[in-house]
């Protein structure tokens, strides 16, 4: 519980696609930025401080392209600063715009960002370099070979197969039909995501996102300011990151104190939000669940991290249709996820969005009813950086007033 | 705001760090801010951390250095504008009463990835680019522009780079850059009229880190001795665009003052013992103590500032650990008799873009 109250009062993404060959970069971050404030009722003036999130500044070519985009997105001549922690940042940069107001130095923020990933001929390439250069580079290792590895140990302790990796790709892009946003969507069948070429085992490339380009953008206010403008506020009622070691061969075995495979972080940051926002069960408490799962194996281990089942359990409760967004105990990725779009620098603020929009009434056709508390995460490096954010109808009461 | 500084650590400089992975370099720092405040590890909650993906040659250099700055398994941050921007977020997260103790590690190494071609690459790609603008290009720029506002010229920025020098060469804790003949300064190239070489503030490999407590902390473990409060931060950015008014008219420096100020109770800059500015080259000295005319503090770079050492990315943040120094009579032969408040400021961008400043009391 933190000393002021957060909530998010406009959220909104643009679309998103491979290329924007309309737009520069500077100019996707303005549509974000003014669509959230069109939706929060406030005006540029009435920001008074911007976060900026960006991710690696290599994908779209401009060092510190967060410098470029200040006037566009209204931040000169206000507190101004960008968030980076690699396919975490949009969730971090989010807990970044929170500690803003949290802390009563700042009563409206905008939180904005973009990614062009698609600008360089190879995501990967990029994605090379993020290791070590001594003893990684050599190896070809990437986000696809790296997450591979953590998927077949997965597979090897719980026994999860290709197929049932398949039938989230399946659920994900059926999802996203009722998201106009969503870079990729449609009716698709386990057969054709296992008949897509291989990549690295278990990936096909339908177990994979899409390199996207688009921008998101939330209004962060704190209560006065909230009651003002927003009949339906989201509020942020649960923040939490946690960073882990690079190397993954010291996140297994019996001297690590978490598994690789698991994505432990992450259940580390959930329980630390949950505390926060008053969730003693997971399950029961949250309606929907925004998840940063750029691949088709990253659903299982993260739901089972967030406390909705046992661990081992999630690929079974997929197939029965668990965590389907009808009729499913948790509706998991209403907005198609992570797998339909990936914009990384702003991915986890996407995921923000969407949760918040659905607590807000606002999801349009993938809008659900009964929409109380919604959790969205992020996770970037060597899946090492996790953030979990709750989001609530209501807010928990600030430390002052306990 | 009630937010502690209890412990510090800045790593020796050098033009180049040659014997240090940059993961060595961190995990040093951030060792002997821990000792020097006296806790453990295991005590910290939460981890800031800033750096620079460009400066480092990497993608996400906090992937393997997040560890070496204490956040294996610690909740954890990561801006990108400056070390000292750094400090504002720090101060931020404990101020928001979620966290009690945490750490702050910023660290610089441009002798591993040349300064301006990092520069040159934040030209974006349809008119600066193609013109060749860089870091030296923009300065020069602003020394023209703040030079006619401000009535300087480059003679001037002679003896400030001269004086900033020779504060610098009392500071034990810098380069110990020999001072210069001011005739060495007058005469050496032209790197963007009129700004010339020499009047730029040399770069160096350097690192920086803190522990930050909340008062609650503090409250619960008295034995802790702070060595100064942050009472009041600030931190704003101007346009990207480089136009007259944005070169000279400084208003994101005096903003930035005003805000962080104006957060710690104080009238004016007047008021200040201290104000250790980040000044990248003469000309820069010149317009901030030009902005402050009528309102100096009693003393200004004692440390010498950038031309004691200049870890481009933090060295806004070895300013506010200078300052510290001499709230908690740490400073040594600089050590200002009594100084009671003082302020960092940092700058970071082509032209100043960013400027930050944080306001620290003695405790």
């Amino acid at each position: 519980m933190a000393k002021d109250i957060v909530a998010v009062i406009g959220a909104a993404q643009t679309k998103f696609k491979t290329h924007y060959a309309d737009k520069t970069y500077i100019e996707l971050a303005q549509d974000a930025a003014k669509l959230a404030m069109d939706e929060a009722g406030v005006t540029p003036d009435e920001i008074d401080a911007v976060v900026f999130s960006m991710a690696p500044t290599q994908f779209m070519g401009v060092n510190d392209c967060d410098r470029w985009a200040t006037s566009h997105v209204w931040g000169a001549g206000k507190p101004y600063m960008r968030i980076h922690a690699g396919g975490a940042t949009g969730g971090s940069a989010l807990q970044a715009g929170y500690v803003h107001i949290a802390s009563g130095v700042y009563r409206t923020v905008l939180v904005v960002g973009a990614d062009r990933v698609a600008e360089t001929p190879d995501a990967q390439h990029i994605l090379n370099l993020i290791w070590d250069r001594f003893y990684e580079h050599d190896f070809a290792l990437n986000t696809v070979t790296m997450t591979a590895l953590a998927a077949q140990r997965y597979m090897a302790r719980y026994g999860a197969t290709e197929e049932q990796f398949a039938r989230v790709v399946v659920r994900g892009r059926k999802n996203a039909m009722g998201n106009p946003y969503a870079h990729l969507k449609g009716a698709i069948t386990v057969d054709d995501v296992m008949n897509s070429p291989r990549v690295a085992y278990p990936y096909k490339r339908f177990d994979i996102c899409p390199r996207s380009s688009g921008a998101a953008a939330v209004v962060l206010s704190n209560l006065d300011v909230a009651k003002q403008k927003c009949a339906r506020p989201a509020f942020v009622n649960g923040v939490s990151a946690i960073t882990h070691s690079v190397f993954m061969g010291d996140r297994m075995g019996v001297y690590s104190e978490t598994e690789f495979a698991d994505h432990d972080g992450e259940h580390i940051a959930a329980y630390e939000a949950y505390r926060q926002a008053g969730i003693t069960d997971p399950a029961s408490q949250i309606q929907v669940a925004e998840l940063y799962d750029p691949f088709s194996t990253f659903q299982f281990p993260i739901v089972e991290g967030l406390g909705f089942c046992g661990r081992g359990r999630a690929a079974a409760i997929s197939d029965e249709g668990g965590w389907d967004m009808v009729g499913g105990q948790v509706a998991v990725n209403p907005s198609g996820g992570t797998l339909c779009t990936n914009p990384i620098g702003v991915t986890g603020l996407v995921r923000i969005v969407d949760a918040a929009n659905q607590i807000m009434g606002k999801a349009g056709q993938n809008q659900l009813p009964g929409v109380h508390n919604a959790v969205a995460t992020a996770a970037g490096g060597s899946t090492q950086f996790f953030t979990v954010t709750m989001l609530g109808d209501d807010h928990v009461a600030p430390r002052t007033n306990v | 705001m009630d937010v502690f500084v209890i412990g510090q650590a800045v790593h020796k400089p050098a033009a180049r760090i040659g014997d240090k992975r940059l993961e060595e370099l961190v995990f040093d720092t951030t060792h002997a801010a821990l000792a020097d405040a006296g806790v453990k590890r295991a005590q910290i909650d939460h981890v800031t951390i800033a750096g620079c993906d460009e400066l480092d040659g990497r993608s996400i250099s906090s992937m393997l250095l997040a560890a070496p700055a204490g956040a294996q398994l610690r909740d954890e941050m990561k801006c990108t504008d400056s070390g000292l921007t750094g400090l504002c977020l720090e101060a931020m997260r404990l101020e928001a009463e979620i966290f009690d103790l945490g750490l702050l590690v910023s660290w610089s190494k441009p002798s591993t990835a040349p300064l301006e071609d990092v520069m040159r690459m934040r030209c974006e790609p349809f008119y600066t680019r193609p013109v060749g603008l860089n870091m030296a290009i923009t300065d020069g720029l602003f020394a023209q522009a703040a030079g006619a506002k401000y009535g300087f010229d480059e003679f001037d920025a002679d003896e400030a780079v001269l004086d900033s020098y020779r504060r610098a060469g009392r500071n034990p804790r810098g380069m110990g850059h020999a001072v210069p003949h001011v005739e060495a300064i007058a005469t050496s190239p032209y790197v963007a009229t009129p700004l010339r070489q020499a009047h730029q503030a040399p770069i160096t490999d350097g690192a920086v880190a803190m522990v930050v407590a909340s008062a609650r902390w503090l409250k619960s473990n008295p034995r802790a001795k702070p060595l100064a409060r942050v009472s009041g931060i600030g931190w704003r950015n101007e346009e990207y665009d480089l136009g007259a008014d944005r070169l000279a008219g400084l208003s994101g420096f005096r903003a930035t003052l005003d805000d962080a100020l104006k957060m710690a109770g104080v009238k004016s800059t007047a008021d200040l013992d201290l104000l250790e500015l980040d000044s990248q080259t003469g000309f820069h000295e010149l317009a901030y103590r030009a902005v402050l005319n009528g309102h100096a503090p009693k003393a200004i770079s004692t440390s010498g500032g950038a031309f004691a050492q200049n870890p481009y990315f933090c060295t806004g943040l070895i300013n506010a650990a200078e300052a510290i120094l001499q709230l908690s009579d740490q400073a040594g032969p600089i050590q200002i008799p009594g100084a009671k408040r003082a302020v960092a400021h940092g700058s970071h961008g082509f032209a100043q873009q960013g400027n930050v400043a944080v306001v620290l009391e003695r405790v």
